[in-house]
């Protein structure tokens, strides 16, 4: 790292910085749109179909239909990019940067790997430091802000549909994000902290030890919630094929279509992110103390797809709820079963454990 | 980066008085938010940013929005009867609001240190610390917000759900 740092003429720090940003948001990126195809492999694969396997690399190379991923950027890219006439221009084409930005930038609290020293300086696998004060308030605060690309995509586009994909998916992202602070706070609690880095290293390697094991409801509630707010199915209000034509981006064609729909498994990667990091232990590997740097990265990347393949798992498993029997589970049963959480923790810690 | 903060906050707030479409100054407000936001974190107080931007910009202002979209109104409606009196007191309380912000901000114990030399620089907060302070220092007024929050929640469900 120093002798590269001083063949760009920039101090280590500096060089390192730009190196974990490159490298997050090019894998946040790539494991996005890769899911893409998972997601039509997987369907396919749930409902005993054979799902996209044609596309190939020069007529030839098929690497089981991964070629389809370039066959769909290069297509939405040439589409005519369509903006009907009664749209809100600047909000049109502000919206679906609204969705991508806040659901790349959630990633970068996370710890990915363990701390390695080198050159006499600790490097942390994180884009931001551990001990920069904002620690698991950053994703939640970014994970707010996700309601906003939904919200002005749906409202911009002047479509009745759209506007009613907007607000039904607005109201449940804002109503879920409460069971999901209450079951973020009860980690913060026993932890002690609310660093991620300390949150992980407070699980130690022990599986059992891990906070899904002792918090079992807690992340039950958070799994459920992030459902909703990464606006997936069973939770899947903003869309809605069946009910609102497409939701929120029926207006959307082109390359701007495209963004929304990366947001969304980019979203839904920081979303199984914050699952990991959480509930299961992050980088730790089990029955592994002292894991070197590698096998950390690889056990955070193992757990972090997994996690990314349930979510595509139960959307084809589940079918959509309705709209009041998803509000009443918010309120009703998520919101009581995180507060029972937050109680049952706080009078085991006032009572020593 | 101060000043692209402060350029954010201000052109925010201006964007927000002058557009007459509410839902694009509902997001100039977002836009001033978030250089508060960023102001906040120059400051040495990313807790205070954090809660900001989950408070304000996160639950708040979309409920606003939402409430908008709701009622489908999108052009400002003009005032039946234009009372002037108005516009002088909102000018009156807002000077009187920016004089104690001023005033809170010149008394405060960063500031006086980062006057003298050699004293120790203000350390970052933290959550513990906001939490510590919250129930030890101000627990009488934390628990009076909570009560009059749940007052309202129930005044609000009492209002809009006549036959419960």
């Amino acid at each position: 790292m120093d002798t590269l740092a001083s063949l760009l003429h920039t101090s280590p720090a500096l060089a390192w910085m730009v190196v974990k940003i490159v490298i997050v948001f090019s894998a946040v990126m790539l494991l996005a749109s890769v899911w893409t195809w998972v997601e039509r492999r997987g369907s396919a694969m749930i409902q005993d179909r054979i799902g996209p396997n044609r596309a190939a690399l020069f007529g030839r190379i098929r690497i089981i239909g991964l070629a389809q991923l370039l066959a769909d950027g290069i297509k939405f890219f040439f589409k005519e990019d369509l903006e009907p006439t009664d749209v809100n221009k600047g909000l049109f084409w502000l919206a679906p940067f609204l969705a991508f930005v806040p659901a790349m930038m959630g990633f970068a609290v996370i710890p990915f790997g363990r701390d390695f020293v080198s050159g006499g300086a600790t490097y942390h696998l994180s884009v931001l430091d551990p001990g920069n004060g904002m620690g698991m308030l950053y994703p939640m605060a970014i994970g707010g802000l996700a309601v906003y690309g939904v919200l002005v995509a749906a409202w911009s586009s002047n479509n009745k549909w759209s506007i009613l994909g907007g607000m039904r998916a607005s109201a449940a992202m804002v109503s879920y994000e409460i069971g999901m602070s209450l079951a973020v706070v009860s980690i913060f609690m026993t932890t002690g902290g609310y660093d991620p880095a300390e949150i992980i290293s407070a699980q130690g390697s022990l599986p059992w030890h891990w906070n899904v094991v002792p918090q079992f409801l807690g992340f039950i509630v958070f799994f459920t919630c992030m459902f909703a707010e990464t606006n997936r199915l069973p939770f899947d209000f903003a869309e809605g094929e069946s009910e609102i034509v497409a939701g929120f981006n029926t207006e959307y064609g082109s390359m701007k279509f495209s963004l929304l729909a990366l947001a969304e498994y980019a979203h839904l990667m920081t979303a199984s992110a914050l699952v990991v990091t959480l509930f299961f232990g992050g980088w730790q590997v089990p029955f592994v103390a002292h894991p070197s740097v590698g096998l950390s990265i690889l056990s955070f990347v193992v757990k972090l797809l997994f996690f990314a393949w349930v979510f595509v798992w139960i959307r084809w498993t589940l079918p959509r709820f309705r709209y009041d029997q998803m509000m009443r589970l918010g309120w009703k049963a998520m919101l009581p079963m995180s507060m029972v959480n937050l109680v049952v923790h706080a009078w085991l810690m006032s009572h020593g454990r | 980066m101060f000043l692209a903060f402060a350029l954010i906050t201000l052109l925010g707030a201006l964007g927000m008085l002058l557009q007459k479409n509410i839902i694009v100054a509902g997001l100039f407000m977002v836009a001033s938010f978030f250089g508060v936001a960023g102001l906040f974190v120059l400051l040495g107080n990313p807790v205070a940013a954090a809660l900001q931007i989950i408070v304000y910009t996160g639950a708040i202002l979309v409920l606003v929005l939402f409430v908008i979209m709701m009622l489908n109104s999108h052009e400002e409606e003009p005032a039946e009867t234009s009372r002037p009196i108005q516009r002088w007191v909102s000018v009156v309380l807002s000077l009187a609001l920016a004089a104690g912000a001023v005033k809170l901000v010149l008394a405060s114990k960063g500031l006086q240190q980062l006057a003298e030399k050699g004293a120790p620089v203000p350390q970052g907060v933290t959550l513990q610390g906001v939490g510590a302070v919250l129930f030890a220092n101000h627990l009488l007024g934390f628990e009076v917000a909570g009560l009059m929050l749940l007052a309202a929640m129930v005044g609000a469900v009492a209002l809009t759900k006549r036959n419960l």
